[in-house]
């Protein structure tokens, strides 16, 4: 049970967050080895506009719009926050000079971990819920009290309400801190 | 109401953050330390920067001066050069006056390292690009002693060495001359030379050939000879005729 917990909880998680370590290590070892340390400073950009766009989700799901499959949305928000990232990372590279931009990096990275967290949170849920599902079943309760037991299985989606009581703010953090970066590289920079 | 506590508690601290960006530029925002000359300015980043048009050239000439820019300082001291780091004046000379196409003032910075440009000769005006004596002097050695020709014959502005001496434009070293340096030039000193370093040139043997033919002014065999079978190019005649005797120049 302990290892099986492990290998599909704890290790996607664990990966997830290497690989984009991995990922941006990389990226930055070729951008050295290639003498063009100069383009990531672009990467922020694209990796800024990935970010932005995997946001529709946080607004599909807000109905703050209406257009958009949830799901296929909710797919789109996680590579393309994990993508955005890691042009990002690529783009702080390991040269930390200004404190904001440095904490705008690890605001980030928490809320990639939060994300990577809310989404195994989610996954868990769902196959709890399943899991319950058949059991009740296999007791032969019938459909509508099987929906009813599992309405009041409160402790699958509470979960999830709580991390997001957690998720929002580190977000608005991480929000708050990029765009200060970036309103200072504007005010700032020689866009010539 | 849990929610916006901690909603508040961030908010707090974002502000903080953002509060401490304005009071702190030069540690929340700056992408390094200014050079030790501009210390004074750490806290003033718009004694630089326009706001959304960055650095220019045009704030850097208010004290520094282009026609100051190595004779003085921004105070009006005339700078002292001395020793082998002094440079010459040369940015009066640049083809374009864009100071931010070399200088960053923030250290540590590898912002614009992909497009900053370090000196390089092709940055001069072409008048002063092909007047090297202006900033370098000539070494002081036998072998530059004399030499009109110019340094581009051999150096490039990339870097002094390696350089390109064509020996064949004296003398061409062939399979019979395929001889260390010092057989020609005693001691290497390559401002003289001699033939008669070798058996084959015998001074009194050459001396009654050139008799014979009625040369009498054969002491600078290369004036003839740039090689060993060949003629000088263009002026033998000349040479053999003139009285001076310079087998061994200076």
């Amino acid at each position: 049970m302990t290892g099986s917990l492990i290998s599909r909880e704890v290790l996607p998680f664990v990966l997830a967050l290497a690989v984009l370590a991995a990922a941006a290590l990389l990226l930055d070892l070729v951008l050295h080895l290639a003498d063009a340390v100069w383009i990531g400073r672009y990467l922020g950009i694209p990796g800024t506009v990935l970010i932005l766009l995997s946001l529709r989700y946080s607004l599909r799901k807000r109905k703050i719009i209406t257009a958009g499959n949830p799901v296929q949305l909710l797919r789109a928000h996680e590579w393309m926050a994990w993508a955005g990232s890691l042009l990002v990372l690529v783009h702080a590279g390991i040269h930390f000079n200004a404190i904001l931009g440095w904490l705008a990096v690890w605001a980030m990275l928490i809320t990639v971990g939060s994300g990577l967290t809310g989404k195994y949170l989610l996954a868990r849920s769902r196959r709890r819920i399943e899991a319950s599902r058949l059991q009740l079943r296999d007791e032969g309760l019938s459909a509508g009290l099987v929906e009813e037991r599992l309405y009041w299985d409160s402790l699958t989606f509470d979960v999830i309400t709580q991390w997001r009581v957690v998720h929002f703010p580190i977000t608005l953090a991480f929000a708050v801190l990029s765009t200060a970066h970036i309103l200072s590289v504007l005010l700032f920079w020689g866009w010539r | 109401m849990k929610r916006s506590w901690i909603m508040l508690i961030v908010a707090a601290n974002l502000a903080v953050i953002v509060a401490l960006a304005f009071v702190y530029p030069h540690l929340m925002v700056s992408p390094g330390p200014l050079v030790p000359a501009h210390a004074q300015l750490a806290t003033d980043c718009f004694a630089c920067h326009t706001p959304l048009h960055g650095a220019a050239a045009e704030r850097c000439v208010t004290c520094h001066a282009l026609a100051d820019i190595g004779l003085r300082s921004t105070t009006g001291v005339a700078l002292v050069r001395t020793g082998t780091a002094a440079r010459t004046p040369f940015h009066q000379h640049l083809l374009a006056q864009n100071c931010l196409t070399c200088h960053s003032d923030h250290q540590g910075s590898r912002i614009g390292q992909g497009t900053r440009m370090t000196f390089s000769h092709a940055l001069l005006q072409p008048a002063m690009q092909a007047s090297c004596a202006t900033c370098h002097t000539a070494p002081a050695n036998n072998f530059h002693r004399g030499l009109t020709t110019g340094c581009a014959q051999c150096h490039t502005t990339e870097r002094w060495k390696p350089a390109t001496f064509d020996h064949a434009r004296l003398f061409l070293l062939d399979r019979e001359h395929n001889a260390p340096c010092a057989t020609c030039h005693v001691n290497n000193d390559t401002s003289r030379y001699t033939c008669y370093g070798c058996h084959e040139h015998q001074p009194d043997r050459i001396a009654s050939r050139h008799q014979r033919e009625g040369i009498r002014d054969f002491q600078n065999c290369v004036s003839c000879h740039r090689s060993a079978h060949g003629e000088r190019e263009g002026g033998g005649e000349r040479n053999r005729r003139d009285g001076r005797s310079n087998r061994e120049r200076d």
